[in-house]
């Protein structure tokens, strides 16, 4: 056993917990604990990985023993450590929450019982989905991980099989399908070309390609990512999709479901594809995701779509970093994935307490929170101006980061980016400050005025019990910690980038290490 | 300053507490540490004086060139004192301002002691994005102590007002900080300034510094929201708006005036928006009749003069610019606690209401005066000394320096403004007192309530301070001149105080008291002109327009692109896939092959048309049976594909899945109408069609480049021996499922897990699915044990089937069920042959679960759902659950083992009847397939085939029933499923 074998744990160890789970559905009791001791093992074993991959370099597997040019290959490096740390925190704070939502939880929205038997093992399958992406070495296994991502969120999207949930379930599959085929059809094709899927090969054989037909096939792979990642125009499905969901499935999704995409990115445009031919498009691409999504949330009347579109809106910062393409960019880019994952969960958590508490998340029905559950009010306002980017917090630290970087390229698209990027900032302030106006400042009388006899009072106190509040704190703890500790972390993204830009360190120590241990059992 | 700046946070963390413990007397204790602030600046006078103030650091954000970095110069020094002292002072004037029990007090005193620290930071910190931090945390602060009246819808839009109006500023400027200190290399404040960068870029940079500045300070065009904010409870605007955080913006022009002052762009901004700020801050002022909205204007006026001046640069203004930075954080915040204080006390700060004040509240008239004294520009009063330096420092002539514009027409134009700017100011200081404190003969006093010591206390002492600084200007000019030594003095310099002889400045000054008198004593007149002035835009309209028109192109920008269809997503997907790898395509220089081979075999493109034609018929099929067949046509052609290229075992498990999706689908057609719903038009279909069309294309080229390019081998081509040789079994397409790429096979067995419970969960809503699926499950086991008793002869005819007796006799077919019972068994003995044999022949556990599910299928279509539970009486959560279980256990289980994981071990072994046995441990990860497959049949049968039944039979039951007693028939069946249209139809 060596440190390498931490690697594949953190697919595995849900995978066998989805197993139990499934096996045991209807005892609740076990299948909470196997959930959460599974995913407290995968942040513990993440953790190890960070360490491991910081002070040891990569990790690598050969799953089965196989040469990396025939078989599998797993590979945590700094990024892929860092990932999954975070995934499996919020995951972790998720399913604490959903746990604290009780059996009793989805009647409240009309569901029945039915669904939550198969939650654990949903959830799980979706955990090991998005591990799976974060430490594949493989093209084709970067797909898997896809599929199982694709499978369960469609599962959890249309749990309770309301009327919405379901058309928003389809209008989520199609689209999720169709960038699955886009994927497929581009690795087939990278397959034709290069003769493996291996990415560390990869990365070797694509440089010698003829620059044209490289360009096209790193267009269609980055597109296949890009409507994953919900980039403008292939973001549409998003904001119709995740708000009719359970609080804690559109949490989850908007933490993560994106930002695999944009990890995915992050590991074509470096190891793959690093000759940054498509960074003008894709800076582009990033002024107008930020623009046309926070004029999305602008537009807003309802809390959960109005995150939904802040959602798409900053996932145009994080493109905004890969498409400079410099350390600095990089190293911002994921600093802002890592804030962006906890935040964007929290504010959709926290706009699931707003709707036990008030009976909705319409802006026009809600009033006087700030009065009726001033913990409440902490609990949005602290996260809320963290995404728009006020300092200390960690939004605004990786927005200084991207602007670094950005005012280094020095072109006028770069600048125009910064000004678009401190416009979408405003706007983003803009957009939380209306529902802090509305929701919490306004007086309840106001709204009753307002909105007429269908106006909600806030009177439900009993919802915001200790399971639900408590892992919403801790998350919003921890976006606040990410401002502490900012120096180490950006200090990890430096050197993860550093590593991400210089290619050998990954492709060494996957084709080094195939000789060491590529022989037969 | 770390630890002033802690000790801060913590009260302002402990506030609320503080205050629901000890009420009011609260703020008693949370003025301890701004005043600690002022008394610690204080006791570094000497060495500011002296040029080495401390300085503290501590690093945070390396990367970002960002570190908590303090240190206090001469213009912090000062800015700590206005801060500190004032800061303690108000917070002393809150403990008698608010009522004993005021809702939302303790947060009030939270975020203004929090207030205090953040300006703290912000006046001592070296660190560019540091500032900036402070910078926006004032911001924040002052939107929810602008807001303190929550539900006032005035008060609330107010702070919007604010929060936006600064925080756009406040962007700008942090692109400016970026610019400059990646430029410069570093964001310490002092090295920046010290070598300041220049260029394009930075010229931009700092006049978006600028920005920042204007809009904090509230100068034109920026100067709506400090009126607005006035919304705020009077210590906020006194605070707030008169000493600490407008004075941040004129605190940022202070700081980087030595470094940029010389620049046009900086020169052309400062003093143009300076004078048009303190023109018509001054002339709005002397339209108010609402005290505190006369001191608002009056201040933005203010700040529009301290900011030409401080912008400026030289050693003169400079001077001045201190100077006037000083004396108005003192009268204008005694000001302001004197109109709270005759707010809370009369109820009113209307100055046509206000009568005979100055008798009643002597005190407060007292500090009001002196510190009206200083803002008209009187003498010994530190607002008159400021006011003449700053003459002083515009002034030309033989004895004064040179101006700090560097040309004649501009210094004599600002000095032109400024003394019009200060008769205004005159003028409006005399009405304000007039308003406030004059008994007019005829009218009734206002009446007066008594309200705590502190109210009039904390003004009168501010007022006094007022007077102090002015007599001891002389004194206090030597402090504050090492900021004014950045610059070169002239030869004849100017003072803060002192006498001068009469000079020109003196004349000026002389001026502007009989001006600004004459101005007073026709206030009548004066009044009527002004409104007859034709009223153009404000910029607060300007402002409301801008809001509303972001509003409206949020509305329609969304409205255009996100308008919650499908059919729009999907098509701007695939337009953007022709178009990117498309123009590429075009016009990017790709490789095409010399010459293309269309095919190995005749059979080929024949088999390829058909599933063509197949494809293109199916999209224009109106039925959905139609549709589903011609859609298994190309799933079958594709099968027959695979075979004529050589792979029998993916030509087998196709099929299987063909024929799986084909009982899939016509089980699900059941519950559907047998037309599409939706009929697009043929505009629409044209342009889906084309749509396609270019899809395809654009698929097909890239098929063609990409294959044009293979250099290296395919992986594959080794597998072949390494299948044999490594993962001990000939069937390649096995070895490489279950060993090569097990890790692949694993996650999709997930995939196919949750697909399965995901189905039967939409299926199966309401009520408890497990607990009635394991009560039938029992009953069947139950049953089971009667079988035999009962005998073929039973029931209606003979028994082929177990249950076969449970069903009506119009739905049984006899043929069916020997042919069942006939083919069952052999079938599933087939799928354990191909289970087994898989490793080396066509099979694997793919393909074995697929058929054992066909077999299980046929059991259902020929006896319904009991015999489904017949035959397979478990759970097929169970069955899926197990086959993972193993399957990702053998994964764990070979870690465990010492190998890695998935890895397999190749035994042969001799076993008594067997013979000898070829096993590669991998079959047990076969075999998870197999029972997860197997699982997915038996979900799909249970929830679309059994669940489905059920349903269609209650819908039966329940139409006869509404037909018996309505004429009209039931709704249409699928209406009532729970499994609806997708939106595709709409």
């Amino acid at each position: 056993m060596g440190l390498e074998d931490l690697v594949p744990l953190p697919v595995i160890l849900p995978l066998v917990g989805a197993g139990i789970t499934l096996a045991a559905a209807g005892h609740t009791r076990v299948q909470r604990f196997t959930s959460l001791s599974v995913v407290t093992a995968v942040l513990a074993v993440s953790m190890a990985l960070l360490w491991a991959t910081d002070q040891r370099g990569p990790q690598v597997v050969h799953v089965g023993g196989w040469p990396p040019t025939e078989g599998i290959v797993l590979v945590a490096d700094r990024l892929s450590a860092l990932m999954l740390i975070v995934s499996s925190a919020v995951t972790l704070a998720v399913l604490r929450y959903s746990v604290g939502l009780g059996r009793s939880a989805f009647d409240e929205e009309h569901d029945g019982e039915a669904p939550l038997p198969i939650f654990h093992p949903t959830l799980l399958v979706l955990t090991a989905g998005v591990s799976t992406t974060f430490v594949s070495g493989d093209l084709f296994h970067l797909y898997v991980g896809f599929e199982m991502l694709l499978a369960a969120s469609f599962v959890l999207l249309t749990l309770g099989g309301t009327q919405d949930r379901v058309r928003a379930g389809i209008s989520y599959a199609y689209v999720s399908l169709l960038s699955s085929l886009v994927f497929l059809v581009a690795i087939a094709l990278i397959y034709a070309s290069a003769g493996t899927v291996n990415m560390a090969i990869l990365a070797q054989r694509l440089d010698a390609l003829p620059p044209g037909t490289s360009l096209a096939l790193h267009a269609m792979l980055l597109l296949g990512f890009a409507i994953k990642a919900a980039v403008f125009p292939l973001s549409g499905w998003l904001p119709d999709s995740y708000p009719t969901a359970p609080a804690p499935v559109t949490a989850v999704f908007a933490g993560l479901l994106t930002k695999v995409g944009i990890y995915a990115m992050i590991r074509t445009q470096t190891l793959l594809f690093p000759d940054g031919r498509l960074n003008t498009l894709l800076l582009w691409a990033a002024l107008l995701t930020m623009l046309v999504g926070i004029l999305g949330a602008v537009a807003q009347d309802d809390i959960k779509r109005m995150l939904s579109f802040t959602l798409v809106s900053h996932i145009g910062y994080m493109l905004f970093g890969i498409a400079v393409g410099s350390e600095k960019g990089y190293s911002s880019a994921i600093f802002y994935v890592v804030h962006h994952i906890a935040i964007q969960t929290t504010l959709f958590l926290v706009a699931g307490l707003i709707e036990r508490f008030g009976g909705s998340t319409s802006l026009s029905r809600l009033s006087g929170l700030a009065t009726s559950a001033p913990l409440l009010g902490v609990l949005f306002f602290v996260p809320a101006l963290n995404l728009a980017g006020i300092p200390p917090f960690s939004g605004f630290l990786g927005k200084v980061g991207l602007m670094q970087a950005g005012a280094d390229l020095g072109t006028p698209l770069a600048y125009l980016l910064l000004a678009g990027s401190a416009l979408t900032s405003l706007l983003t302030l803009y957009a939380v400050s209306r529902v802090w106006g509305r929701a919490f400042w306004r007086a309840p009388e106001e709204a009753m005025a307002g909105s007429g006899p269908g106006a909600v009072r806030a009177s439900r106190e009993h919802a915001l019990t200790y399971g639900v509040v408590m892992p919403t704190t801790v998350l919003v703890v921890v976006g606040v910690g990410l401002t502490v500790v900012a120096g180490p972390l950006f200090h990890i993204t430096d050197r993860a980038a550093a590593d991400l830009l210089n290619r050998s360190t990954y492709v060494q120590s996957v084709l080094v290490n195939s000789t060491a241990d590529g022989g037969a059992p | 300053m770390i630890a002033l700046l802690v000790i801060h946070a913590l009260a302002a963390t402990a506030a609320p507490f503080l205050v629901r413990l000890l009420g009011r007397r609260a703020f008693w204790l949370l003025a301890l540490p701004p005043a600690g602030a002022a008394g610690w600046a204080l006791t570094q006078t000497g060495a500011v004086r002296d040029g080495h103030g401390p300085t503290e650091s501590l690093r945070w954000v390396p990367s970002l060139g960002m570190n908590l970095t303090f240190t206090l110069d001469t213009l912090a020094w000062l800015m700590t004192l206005i801060v500190g002292g004032i800061g303690a002072l108000i917070l002393i004037y809150c403990s008698s301002y608010f009522e004993r029990d005021a809702p939302g007090m303790g947060r009030f005193a939270g975020c203004l002691t929090g207030f205090a620290g953040a300006m703290l930071g912000l006046v001592t910190t070296d660190d560019l994005l540091v500032l900036y931090l402070f910078w926006e945390a004032t911001t924040v602060l002052s939107y929810l102590l602008i807001g303190h009246k929550t539900t006032s819808r005035d008060s609330r839009s107010a702070a919007t007002q604010a929060l936006v109006v600064t925080t756009a500023g406040g962007l700008a400027m942090l692109i400016g900080i970026v610019i400059i200190g990646q430029s410069a290399g570093t964001y310490r404040i002092s090295e920046v300034l010290a070598a300041p960068p220049t260029g394009t870029a930075v010229t931009a940079a700092v006049v978006l510094l600028l920005a920042g500045a204007i809009s904090k300070s509230a100068l034109v065009p920026f100067h709506f929201w400090l009126p607005g904010a006035m919304a705020a409870p009077t210590p906020v605007s006194a605070y707030l708006h008169a000493a600490a955080m407008v004075k941040a913006g004129i605190y940022l022009i202070a700081r980087f005036a030595p470094a940029y002052s010389g620049l046009t762009e900086w020169k052309v901004t400062l003093l143009t928006l300076g004078g048009l700020t303190m023109l018509i801050g001054a002339w709005r002022a002397l339209r108010q009749v609402d005290l505190k909205l006369l001191l608002a204007y009056g201040t933005v006026s203010q700040l529009g003069f301290i900011s030409l001046v401080v912008g400026a640069g030289g050693h003169g203004a400079a001077l001045a610019g201190l100077g006037l930075l000083l004396s108005h954080a003192l009268f204008k915040s005694t000001l302001f606690l004197s109109v709270g204080a005759i707010d809370c006390r009369t109820g009113t700060r209307d100055l046509r209401r206000l009568n005979g004040l100055g008798r009643r509240m002597p005190w407060i008239a007292g500090a009001a005066l002196l510190a009206g004294l200083s803002m008209a520009g009187l003498p010994l009063l530190m607002g008159f000394f400021a006011k003449e330096a700053a003459f002083g420092a515009f002034l030309l002539g033989p004895e004064y320096d040179a101006g700090p514009t560097g040309s004649a027409g501009a210094d004599t134009l600002m000095l032109a403004v400024m003394v019009v700017g200060s008769i205004l100011t005159f003028a409006y200081t005399a009405r304000f007192l007039w308003g406030a404190f004059a008994t007019a003969p005829r009218r009734e006093l206002t009446e007066v309530f008594d309200a705590g010591p502190w109210l009039t206390a904390v003004p009168v002492l501010l007022g006094a301070g007022g007077l102090v600084v002015g007599l001891t200007a002389t004194w206090i000019e030597p402090l504050l001149a090492p900021y004014a030594d950045q610059w070169v003095a002239g030869d004849h310099p100017v003072h803060l105080g002192g006498w001068h002889g009469f000079n020109l400045a003196l004349l000026l000054s002389v001026l502007t008291w009989a001006c600004g008198a004459a101005l007073f004593a026709a206030r009548a007149p004066f009044e009527s002109a002004q409104g007859r002035l034709p009223r153009t835009y404000s910029a607060e309209q300007v402002y409301r327009l801008a809001m509303r028109s972001l509003d409206r192109a949020s509305v329609e920008v969304t409205g255009a692109v996100q308008r919650g269809s499908l059919p729009l997503s999907l098509a701007l997907i695939l337009i953007v896939f022709i178009v990117v790898p498309g123009s590429q395509l075009l016009w990017g220089g790709v490789t095409w092959p010399d010459q293309v081979r269309w095919w190995d075999n005749p059979a080929q493109p024949a088999v390829g048309l058909v599933v063509v034609a197949a494809a293109v018929a199916a999209t224009r099929a109106r039925r959905r049976l139609r549709a589903v067949f011609l859609l298994g046509v190309t799933g079958y052609g594709a099968s027959m594909l695979f075979l004529l290229h050589g792979a029998p075992d993916l030509a087998l498990t196709q099929i299987l899945v063909e024929t799986v999706s084909l009982v899939v689908f016509v089980l699900v057609l059941r519950r559907l109408s047998g037309k599409f719903p939706d009929d697009p038009p043929r505009a629409v279909r044209r342009w889906r069609a084309l749509l396609g069309l270019g899809v395809g294309t654009v698929t097909a080229a890239m098929a063609l480049t990409a294959s044009a390019v293979r250099s290296t081998p395919p992986s594959a081509s080794d597998l072949a021996r390494s299948a044999v040789e490594f993962g001990g079994g000939s069937n390649i397409v096995n070895v490489i499922l279950v060993d090569v790429r097990a890790w692949d096979t694993m996650g999709e067995l997930s995939v196919v897990l949750v697909a399965a419970t995901g189905v039967a969960s939409l299926v199966f809503i309401g009520g408890d699915v497990h607990a009635r699926g394991r009560q039938l499950i029992r009953a069947s086991w139950e049953r089971r044990g009667s079988y035999t008793d009962v005998g073929g002869a039973e029931g209606s005819g003979s028994r082929w089937l177990a249950e076969g007796g449970r069903l009506a006799p119009e739905r049984r077919s006899t043929i069916f069920e020997v042919v069942t019972r006939l083919v069952f068994h052999t079938i599933v003995l087939w799928s354990l042959y191909l289970l087994f044999s898989g490793h080396n022949h066509p099979g694997g556990g793919f393909a074995a679960g697929l058929m054992c599910g066909l077999a299980l299928a046929v059991r259902y279509l020929a006896g319904s759902r009991d015999e489904l539970l017949a035959a397979a009486p478990v759970m097929p959560g169970l069955l899926m659950g197990a086959g993972l279980f193993l399957s990702a256990g053998v994964g764990l289980g070979a870690m465990l083992a010492g190998g890695g994981p998935l890895q397999s071990w190749i035994f042969d072994l001799h076993l008594p009847l067997l013979g000898h046995v070829h096993l590669v441990t991998s079959v047990f990860f076969d075999l998870g397939v197999y029972l997860v497959v197997i699982g997915l049949m038996l979900d799909i049968l249970r929830s679309l085939g059994s669940r489905v039944d059920t349903q269609i039979e209650q819908q039966d039951a329940e139409s006869v029933q509404v037909a018996g007693t309505h004429t009209e028939s039931g709704e249409p069946a699928a209406n009532s499923s729970p499994v609806r249209e997708g939106p595709m139809g709409t």
